[in-house]
Order: C-alpha cells, then sequence, then structure tokens
C-alpha cells in the first residue's frame, strides 16, 4: 500500500512539473527595454504570449515581431508554435484554464465555430480595424450563428490554372481570354500531343477545386453565394448542375481513366511535362518549385463558359487561419493593439516576404513574379470556394460530397443534376439558409 | 498438473501480482482508460472539446439513421466483411498451400519463409503507396507490363474502378500479410508428429486422404489462431485502404472501411459534435470485433472438443 502512495505521489510530482511547464501568466519584469530613452513616457512592461501551429515558420514570426517589439517599447511578443496536428487540443485546453495564451492563431470557417461558441474568444467588431484585410475574406472568422468578428485572417489560399510556358511557348499557344480560346487551346495541347490538363481525381479532395477553377464563373461566384445563403437557391439551381456539367465536359482533356490517377500522380504528370496545364491552389507553388526548378509557370484564370451569370472570370479563395484575441487574457489592452498591428499593411507585407505566403491584406507587392500575378487574378475576381467556406460546418460536408459525386460522374453512375442531388441533400442535414 | 501445483506454491498470489502490475498499468492507462473515455463521450453532446449535456443513446440513433451514416455505415461494414471472407480464401488456399509446400521441400525453407514473410515487416502505410504506384494507370508498371506482353485489353485503372478497386485492396492486404499464417501454418505442421503420418500411410491412406483426416485438422488450433487475429484484422484495416483510396474512400465510397468511416467523423467532419459520434461509432466497432472474436473462439473450441473427443 506505502508502494502504491509513493507510486502516485510519483504521478502527482510530475503533473506539478508538467504544470510548471505551461505558460503561467506573465509577471511584469522590472528591466528596461533596451532603446528607450529617459525621456519617453513610462511604460508597463508586457509579455505578450501567441500560440501557433506553424511550427514551420517560428523564425519567421520572431523576425517579424522583433519590428514590433521596436516599435512598442515594453512590449515582448513570445511566439510560441505547436505540432499541428494537436495544436486543436492544446489551444482547446489552454483557453479553458488560466494557462491560456493572450492571442492563438485560430482554424478558419467551421473549425473555430467551436471556440466562438464556447465563449474563448474575444469579440473584435468596432475595436480592431480590419479595413485593410481583403473583406470577403473575414468570414474565415465570423461566427456563424452571431455574425461577429473574433480575428483577423492572416493566410489565404487561391485556386487558378497553372500552365508550362516552355510548352506553350513551343506550340505557339496563349493564355485564353474567352471560352472558345479556352477550348481552342486545350484541342491545340492535345493535338501537340501533350495531356492537356492534369488532374487527380482518385482525390477526392481534389475535385472540388477542379469545379471552382473551371466552373465558378458558371454558377455565378458571390452572387450565388449570397443567394444560395439567403435560401433563394440551392445546389439544384440550373446554373449552379451547369457548373457540374463543365467538368464532366472537361475530362476529354485529361488522359484516360483520369478517375484512378492519384492526387500525386497528377503533380508528376506537370512537373514532368507530361501536361502542360495543372489546375490547382496556390499552394502548389512550393512543390512545383522544388520538383521542376527549371520550368517556367505561368497562371490564368478560366474564362467564363457560355452562359454564365459572370462577365469576367474568378478565382476562388479562402481563409487559411486567424489570429484571435484569448477571452480571459489579463493584458486586453495589449492584445487588442497587437491585433490591429496584425491587421495592417505593414505586417501584410512582412508577412508575405518572411513567411513567404499570401497574406490577407490588399496592396502588398510580391518579389516573386508568379505570386504576384495570382494575388492579382485573385482580386480581379475574387470569389469564395464555397464547399469549404460554408459547406464544412457539419457532417457530410459539401467538398465531401462533391467530390465523391463528381467521382460517380466520371465512373459514368451520375450526372451532373445528379452531383447537384446529392450535394443538396447531405448538406440540408445539418444546412440551414438564413441562419 | 502436479507441476503447476508446485509453481503456483512457489509463487504467492503477492509476488505474482507484482509481476504483473507493470504491464497492468500500461493497459490500464493506454487501452483500458481510453476506452472508458470513448464510452462515455458517446453518451454526451459535445460543443468541439467542451463537453455537453447527457444525451443517453443520441449519438447512436444518429450514426444508425442519420445521412450521411446511413448509407455510408452498411457500406463500409459490408467492404470489412468482404476483406475478412477476401483473406480469410486467399490465406487458407494460398497461404497453406506455401506452408505445405514448404513443408516437404525442407532445404531452401527458411530462405523462402522469409522471402514470403518479408512484405509482413513494413508499414501498411508504405506497401498501400507502393502498390498505388504500382497500379497506377499512368506510370504503374502493371499495366504497362500487360500492354508490353500483347495483353492490353486486360489493362485497367484497378484502383479507380469501384469494381475492381476493393479487390485490389483485399489483394493488397493479402499479399502483405501471406508471410503470416504461412509461419504459423508452417509451425503447426512441424508439430504434427511424424509417426501419425506414417501410420495412416501404412494402412493405405493416400496423399490428399493424409492431408485431408490427419494434417488439417490438427492443423485446426493454427487455424483457429489465424483466423480470429484476421478478423480483428480485417474489421480494423486502416492503413492500406487510406493509402490507396484516400480518407473518402475513394472512387466514390467503393473502397470505404468502417476505420475510415470513424476517421472521416472523428477528424475531418466539420460537426461540432463529432467527438460523441466518433466515440459512438468507436463503441460500435469495439463491440462488434469483441462479440465477434469471442464468438469465433467459442466455435473453434467447440470444433476442437469435437474432433479429438
Amino acid at each position: 500500500m506505502r508502494k502504491r502512495l509513493s507510486a502516485l505521489g510519483l504521478l502527482g510530482v510530475s503533473a506539478l512539473v508538467l504544470a510548471g511547464c505551461a505558460p503561467a501568466t506573465p509577471e511584469p519584469t522590472a528591466t528596461t527595454q533596451p532603446g528607450t530613452t529617459a525621456t519617453a513616457e513610462p511604460v508597463e512592461p508586457v509579455t505578450l504570449s501567441l500560440w501557433s501551429w506553424r511550427t514551420e515558420d517560428v523564425d519567421a514570426y520572431n523576425t517579424i515581431f522583433d519590428v514590433y517589439e521596436a516599435q512598442n517599447p515594453g512590449v515582448t511578443v513570445e511566439f510560441e508554435a505547436f505540432l499541428n496536428t494537436e495544436y486543436n487540443q492544446f489551444l482547446a485546453t489552454g483557453l479553458e484554464g488560466s494557462d491560456g495564451p493572450d492571442l492563438a492563431m485560430v482554424r478558419a470557417y467551421g473549425g473555430v465555430q467551436p471556440l466562438i461558441e464556447a465563449g474563448q474568444l474575444l469579440p473584435i467588431d468596432g475595436i480592431v480595424d480590419v479595413s485593410n484585410v481583403e473583406q470577403s475574406l473575414l468570414a474565415a472568422a465570423t461566427g456563424r450563428n452571431d455574425g461577429s468578428l473574433y480575428g483577423v485572417p492572416f493566410a489565404t489560399q487561391t485556386l487558378q490554372v497553372f500552365y508550362n510556358k516552355g510548352i506553350f511557348d513551343e506550340l505557339g499557344v496563349t493564355e485564353p481570354t474567352t471560352w472558345d480560346e479556352f477550348v481552342a487551346l486545350n484541342e491545340a495541347i492535345a493535338a501537340g500531343g501533350y495531356t492537356p490538363m492534369a488532374l487527380g481525381a482518385k482525390d477526392a479532395w481534389m475535385l472540388p477545386i477542379f469545379h471552382e477553377i473551371v466552373g465558378a464563373a458558371r454558377y455565378g461566384g458571390p452572387e450565388f453565394r449570397d443567394a444560395l445563403l439567403a435560401g433563394t437557391k440551392d445546389f439544384t439551381d440550373p446554373d449552379y448542375v451547369a457548373s457540374i456539367d463543365v467538368v464532366n465536359q472537361m475530362t476529354e482533356y485529361m488522359v484516360d481513366d483520369v478517375i484512378g490517377v492519384a492526387y500525386a500522380d497528377s503533380q508528376i504528370q506537370f512537373t514532368s511535362g507530361l501536361a502542360a496545364q495543372f489546375p490547382g491552389g496556390s499552394f502548389e507553388l512550393g512543390n512545383f518549385k522544388t520538383q521542376a526548378p527549371d520550368m517556367e509557370l505561368g497562371v490564368y484564370l478560366v474564362p467564363p463558359p457560355p452562359g454564365s451569370p459572370s462577365a469576367k472570370p474568378l478565382s476562388a479563395g479562402w481563409g487559411d487561419g486567424s489570429f484571435a484575441i484569448n477571452a480571459k487574457t489579463q493584458n486586453q489592452e495589449a492584445a487588442i493593439k497587437l491585433l490591429n498591428w496584425l491587421a495592417t499593411p505593414e505586417f501584410g507585407q512582412l508577412f508575405v516576404d518572411e513567411v513567404k505566403q499570401f497574406s490577407v491584406i490588399k496592396g502588398l507587392s510580391y518579389s516573386d513574379p508568379v505570386m504576384k500575378e495570382m494575388n492579382e487574378l485573385f482580386l480581379s475576381g475574387p470569389t469564395a470556394y464555397i464547399n469549404l467556406v460554408d459547406m464544412r460546418f457539419g457532417d457530410p460536408t459539401g467538398s465531401t460530397l462533391i467530390g465523391e459525386g463528381i467521382q460517380s460522374m466520371f465512373l459514368g453512375d451520375m450526372g451532373a443534376s445528379g452531383v447537384a442531388d446529392k450535394l443538396q441533400t447531405g448538406i440540408s442535414t445539418w444546412f440551414v439558409p438564413g441562419a | 498438473m502436479k507441476t503447476r501445483v508446485k509453481s503456483h506454491a512457489q509463487m504467492p498470489f503477492r509476488v505474482g501480482m507484482l509481476f504483473v502490475l507493470p504491464a497492468l498499468l500500461l493497459f490500464s492507462i493506454f487501452i483500458l482508460y481510453p476506452l472508458a473515455t470513448a464510452l462515455s463521450y458517446s453518451f454526451f453532446s459535445w460543443k468541439g472539446t467542451l463537453q455537453g449535456p447527457f444525451v443517453g443513446f443520441d449519438n447512436y440513433v444518429t450514426i444508425f439513421t442519420r445521412a450521411p451514416f446511413d448509407e455510408a455505415l452498411p457500406n463500409a461494414f459490408s467492404h470489412n466483411l468482404l476483406l475478412f471472407a477476401g483473406a480469410m480464401i486467399f490465406q487458407n488456399s494460398v497461404g497453406l498451400g506455401i506452408a505445405v509446400a514448404l513443408h516437404k521441400i525442407g532445404r531452401l525453407k527458411r530462405l523462402f519463409q522469409t522471402m514470403f514473410a518479408m512484405p509482413y515487416l513494413v508499414s501498411p502505410l508504405v506497401v498501400g503507396y507502393l502498390w498505388s504506384l504500382l497500379l497506377s494507370p499512368l506510370f504503374g508498371p502493371v499495366n504497362a507490363t500487360l500492354k508490353a506482353v500483347g495483353l492490353g485489353d486486360f489493362a485497367h485503372p484497378w484502383l479507380g474502378d469501384p469494381n475492381t478497386a476493393i479487390w485490389a485492396i483485399v489483394f493488397i492486404t493479402a499479399w502483405q500479410w501471406i508471410g503470416f499464417p504461412m509461419l504459423l501454418y508452417g509451425a503447426a505442421l512441424g508439430g504434427i508428429p511424424e509417426e501419425v503420418t506414417e501410420a495412416a500411410e501404412i494402412d493405405g491412406a493416400s496423399g490428399s486422404k493424409r492431408f485431408r483426416l490427419i494434417t488439417l485438422p490438427l492443423l485446426l488450433p493454427a487455424l483457429g489462431t489465424v483466423s480470429i487475429l484476421t478478423f480483428i484484422g480485417a474489421m480494423e484495416a486502416f492503413p492500406i485502404p487510406f493509402a490507396v483510396g484516400g480518407s473518402t474512400g475513394s472512387p466514390a465510397g467503393a473502397t470505404d472501411v468502417m476505420a475510415l468511416l470513424f476517421y472521416r467523423t472523428a477528424f475531418e467532419s466539420g460537426d461540432v459534435g463529432s467527438i460523441g459520434n466518433s466515440s459512438a461509432l468507436a463503441m460500435v466497432l469495439f463491440l462488434f470485433i469483441f462479440v465477434g472474436a469471442v464468438a469465433l473462439r467459442i466455435a473453434l473450441a467447440r470444433g476442437e472438443r469435437k474432433l479429438y473427443g
């Protein structure tokens, strides 16, 4: 019995040690920050902790926050990164107890709702200036039930067609500006002996992305989304069905048996020069540059198919995560000030230069020409990747439904309207328009 | 029996417990405790990681009646059963066949045993990705070989066609695990006393008769072990289906299995109550495996008693 008790005691001790590792409430230190002069207003030193899942970006963020600390004497920003796959648990536990961070990166859209519904984040309407943020992306940090804003989005992904400039030059073809040119372009590539489009249709998650790239303009982009959310239209709308049919028409520009092609295979198809185009997300850029460093990349948006409600080509995008404030922070004022800075073009530019991802802030300059063009394309016709942005708040998710549906369509088991019906029926189990 | 009593006397109960304690402790912390939490989680409503009120069997009702579960659950479950049936057929024909053949040749037995058991040592996730590369319609050597030898008509998007994709998974799983029944059957064959076979031979039993009447019944305990482990393995199948068909069981759910459905529900659903639903799903799967394994064990014990009196 005694042994057992001492074993329990040991467990208790290790629990205490673990608790000691958790970030405690920051205590003001008496040391003056270098750079402050005697004439400056005396500032209360404050340490703000910021949690993140971006372990790979720790150095970049430290560089960024050095700039902020230099401008705000007395403020120290402690950037702490946790393992991506376990971050949600860490954060949920931290926000629930008293050892949570002052600020934290939170997931986007459906991923942040549990934290908002549990009252763990500070609403920031009116206290943080988000006028420099691309407004369509604020939905990433908006409460689904109360409509309040709970964070400042930081990264964004956009969808477009990547192409191999070398192949285009060899065949003497150029970026299309009309649907007819787009069709002619694909015919010319096929006639030239290349696969016009690489697509990994075996991986269902890639298919809704492809649908947005070729079909966003056909269903009408933002206008359709507004109507969908308001309940005046649903996915069985003829324009939406037609947009799924556009996906089906594209199969003639892919390899036979595209349904058996894995996502990774489709990347190789493109980087090895077998396929001339890769319809995909901005997240592909890093991989393309590593796998085919000599390939000259171009990007364009698919022109609106005939009958499209949208007159211009659209680029679907989404916010990839946001910065938010812990509702329980002891340093609310300093946290709000920092969050305001995280919504400025100054931070946006640092983010672009140091973290090398797309920022949500408008009017930044990208030194990489492809990134620059992708950003311009997105800003020229921004729309939302509806099945991610709005249809991931329940089970089944919109992207799973349409992904599986398009696979059935490729297999010939289902038509475009069948896919739309499946999507509408599936999301209807939890989605209530106008709510 | 005498020796057992003797050793019992030498090892007092408390000392015995002390030796069992470390294992028991690990088992309790890593198996029993999570199992109990999953059971309790399945009876509550959830908002993310925030536990809500007790809801009784609501989560269970959800996973049996509501979309997408009402279609996905029977679909996934039928594929698990198919995996079990396929593995049993493959192991007890090819696996047993190899074991018998190796038992007969003797000389290069070790070499072949090692070779056949090799895939068993590789992570199933790696095996899954490897085979999806081999079966790729673009770069896969399987289709390329078929075309090269003039069998181009048989070239097929193996993993893209719902009719072949699930069988591809059955085959890949069987290919990886074939070494396991082969070794078990091999050991059991080695344990059959030669006198018994010789006696039957003298009595005039033919080769096939000897196999049917002597070898097979004596292999029954090994067969039982293989069957139960195969059952558990097939019901829990995750890495190979995940590597081959992704988390949605591509194409169009044709390779979906229970563990993938659980994975989607728990980690990809976007439903704030996903902890409740996925815990309920995990409990149902656990109960089925538990009851199934126990039932199999009882049936086999009965069979053995019948055979050996």
